[in-house]
């Protein structure tokens, strides 16, 4: 200020000995009114009324009869004076003002942005705890936090940390710290500070405390260097977390407008946490129905297929007792029953079994390098032996899949018993197996029965879906078995699709992916 | 069965009173003389006092993981065969049974023929020697000399690579029995194959194709037999080769004596 002073003064001095000398003008003092304003722009109304006041001094002494003497003979002169001290705090005034607001309008829309990086972190978030670390981020830079943290919990004891801008472990709550106090009112919110019982009294004064602090002594940063902060988290008067950060000490505390943001911070991220909250309870709510409905239907489902069987089972083992009327033959009969029983509740209670956990997303895929006709053998032996009349003709000549495969013998049991219980006796039955596009191997379970109505291809493997021509009665199918097969499939990285065969019958394909072998074993070389 | 030669002993392990009566039964008819243990605690303390010829282990136990029970019994006894008793969601457990060193498994719910061959060929196993005097081992018409270090289908000379003979070779020494991946990994490949389970997979199916080429009896075509999840096993075919007694022929229970 003394310089901007001191130069335009000395400058204008220069200017006015140049024009009363060299050119005669006969009064140039007015030039004096080009300082003060300069200077009334530059550094405000004090340098104004500085420059005003030396230009009176110097003009009196150099210029103005008497020379060399501060005495004053011309009363115009005095108005000079008057005139110039008028406009330099005028203008200075003008000048500070306009300073001013550019100052909050450049501080507003600081905050602003930062408020907009804040809310659209929230808005935009992909997960809650990846907005978390940007707010704390936009904090640190935009409050002047030397670290910022964001934790979740009902209190401090329990809080975990979802996001840090720190390395490490935040240090643990500290034993002083300053909490921000919000009123319900209008009324700006402020720091007060707080500590816990015990602690070193805070030594000294003004704006940063000088006590070493426990906390950071201990965690072995140097005393003195951070103060820390912590803003409540809330939503509705429930706490859901903190906002804690470190500031320098020798800053002070921080400014409105950081501490504007940092509780505007906490507000939104409060919202947000709450909103996370009531998503959650929403989702474990329909989780809840969905598995009572689920629950409700299976019973209502497979009670019936599952008692029949047992019948049978009683009943053939009360004929097994020694000394009944039975013959061998019917013994025999009798106990292949049972086994034959035994199988059919076996493969019912799996399917319920794969079909909760599927349902629960339980379902962890070990996958393993197989050619299908060696991952499918026992599958389909199984079904050789319950054929009848039926013909089974099988060509899986395929690259290897990497499935896993007790899914996929799972799926394709189900599949193969499908075709089995909705076809009549004559039925010709075929699996095949073809290399697809893109890494895939497609196989085919199709046959020329009666196949099943276009519009309802696409329900088959719903759960609980029977095709309304489909058998009824006792072994008509629980509409269990092709959505276990889904559900296997998928999870082993498959997919799983139904169309009309070629044969006439019903088609349903399955798409696997392909295994990568090391090419120096797939040609056979040994390693 | 006569009473006064009684078959091996069979330590079962299950703790569901009604699936262990029924073993009981069954096993005692095949002649076998059985003991019995509700949960883990109770079949090691059995277990160090009688010493049976085979442990049939449920996997699923009230007080102690059937695990512990594998490896405790390994611990002390490298060779009494145990067979897992499993249910379908037991998986990756029956295959940890069996990477600590279980011989093989039968699936609940299981028939009383396949539980009789299981149990059959594992104590075979503990009981017959791995293979003839001179080191051959078969099974069907594949004939594997180690000592010649070659391999014939039907008498006609196989080449195989040094891994495919030693996967047969580990195979064939376990004729009827599991073997899995992990266990064929560490024989043939050595430790540091751990995991990579597709060279065993690629070797198998070289292995089968060059046996298959070979043969005109159409029994090799499923001799390597594949366990989905779990590992290998070649069928328990007799060999027709009169010198050839493989890992020992299968003797009726009942009149196998104690090792």
């Amino acid at each position: 200020m003394a310089l901007v002073v001191g130069v335009s003064l000395a400058l204008a001095t220069l200017a006015v000995e140049l024009l009363e000398h060299s050119f005669g003008v006969a009064n140039a003092s007015s030039l004096y009114l080009v300082a003060v304003v300069l200077s009334a722009l530059l550094v405000g109304t004090g340098g104004a009324i500085a420059v005003a006041a030396g230009s009176f001094l110097v003009y009196n002494f150099l210029f103005t009869e008497p020379r060399f003497t501060f005495t004053i003979h011309d009363p115009g002169v005095l108005l000079s004076v008057i005139l110039l001290l008028f406009v330099g705090v005028v203008v200075g005034e003008l000048a500070a003002l306009q300073r001013g607001r550019a100052d909050a309008a450049s501080a507003r829309e600081r905050e602003a942005r930062a408020m907009f990086a804040v809310s659209r972190s929230l808005a935009t978030r992909d997960s809650t705890a990846a907005a978390l670390a940007r707010i704390a981020d936009v904090i640190r830079t935009e409050a002047r936090m030397e670290r910022v943290w964001v934790a979740i919990g009902a209190d401090p004891a329990t809080e975990r940390v979802a996001a840090d801008t720190g390395e490490g472990q935040p240090p643990a709550t500290p034993a002083r710290l300053r909490v921000l106090q919000r009123t319900p009112d209008e009324e700006p919110a402020r720091w007060i500070r707080v500590q816990r019982p015990g602690a070193v009294a805070p030594r000294g004064g003004g704006g940063g405390s000088a006590a070493a602090d426990p906390a950071l002594v201990a965690s072995g940063r140097p005393a003195g260097g951070l103060d820390n902060y912590r803003i409540r988290i809330e939503a509705s008067g429930e706490p859901l977390g903190s906002i804690w950060a470190q500031r320098a000490r020798d800053l002070d505390e921080p400014d409105d407008t950081e501490t504007r943001l940092m509780a505007a911070a906490a507000d939104q991220a409060g919202q947000t946490l709450s909103r996370d909250r009531a998503e959650e309870r929403t989702r474990a709510a329909e989780v809840a129905e969905q598995s009572d409905a689920l629950k409700s239907a299976l019973l209502q489902s497979v009670s019936h297929d599952l008692r029949t069987p047992l019948a049978t089972i009683r009943a053939a083992a009360g004929g097994l007792r020694p000394g009944g009327p039975l013959s061998d033959e019917d013994r025999q009969a009798s106990a292949d029953a049972i086994e034959r029983e035994v199988e059919y509740l076996n493969r019912l209670v799996t399917n319920l079994l794969d079909l909760s956990r599927i349902e629960a997303g339980a379902l962890r895929a070990r996958r393993d390098v197989f050619e299908l006709d060696d991952a499918l053998a026992r599958a389909i032996e199984s079904i050789r032996s319950r054929l009848g009349a039926r013909t089974l003709e099988v060509n899986l000549a395929a690259p290897p899949v990497e499935v896993d495969p007790v899914f996929l013998d799972e799926a394709v049991a189900n599949v193969l018993d499908n075709a089995l219980k909705h076809t009549p006796e004559s039925t010709h039955i075929r699996i095949v197996a073809h290399e697809a596009a893109d890494g895939r191997v497609g196989m085919t379970v199709e046959d020329d029965g009666p196949g099943v109505r276009p519009d309802v291809l696409p329900r088959l493997f719903e759960k609980f879906y029977r095709a309304p021509d489909a058998a009824r009665g006792s072994r008509g199918g629980t509409g269990i078995g092709l959505a276990v097969a889904r559900g296997l499939i998928e999870a082993t990285g498959g997919h799983v699709s139904a169309r009309r065969s070629e044969l006439g019958g019903l088609a349903i394909d399955l798409d696997l992916p392909m295994a990568m072998v090391p090419e120096e074993l797939a040609t056979g070389r040994s390693a | 069965m006569s009473p006064a030669a009684p078959g091996p002993t069979i330590l079962v392990v299950e703790d569901d009173v009604e699936a262990r009566s029924a073993l009981v039964r069954e096993l005692t008819a095949s002649g076998y003389t059985v003991v019995e243990a509700p949960d883990g605690r109770t079949a090691l303390e059995r277990w160090a006092l009688r010493r049976p010829d085979l442990v049939l282990l449920d996997l699923g136990l009230p007080d102690m993981d059937g695990l512990r029970v594998v490896t405790a019994i390994r611990r002390e006894a490298a060779t009494t065969p145990i067979v897992i008793l499993s249910g379908r969601f037991e998986e990756r457990e029956k295959v940890e049974a069996l990477d600590r060193g279980a011989d093989d498994y039968v699936t609940k719910p299981f028939g009383v023929d396949e539980l009789n061959a299981r149990l059959r060929v594992a104590i075979r196993r503990a009981t017959g020697p791995a293979g003839d005097a001179a080191g051959r081992v078969g099974a069907g018409p594949v004939v594997l000399d180690a000592a010649h270090h070659e391999v014939r289908v039907g008498g006609r000379l196989v080449d195989l690579t040094p891994r495919e003979f030693e996967l047969l070779r580990v195979l064939l020494t376990h004729r009827g029995r599991i073997v899995t991946k992990g266990r064929l990994l560490r024989a043939v490949w050595g430790e540091a194959y751990q995991g990579e389970d597709s060279y065993v997979y690629v070797h198998v199916s070289q292995l089968r194709k060059k046996l298959a080429a070979a043969d005109s009896t159409g029994q090799v075509e499923r001799l390597i037999v594949t366990e989905p999840g779990v590992g290998y096993r070649v069928r328990d075919l007799p060999s027709p080769d009169p010198d050839v007694h493989g890992p020992g022929e299968p003797v009726p229970p009942g009149t196998l004596g104690k090792p």
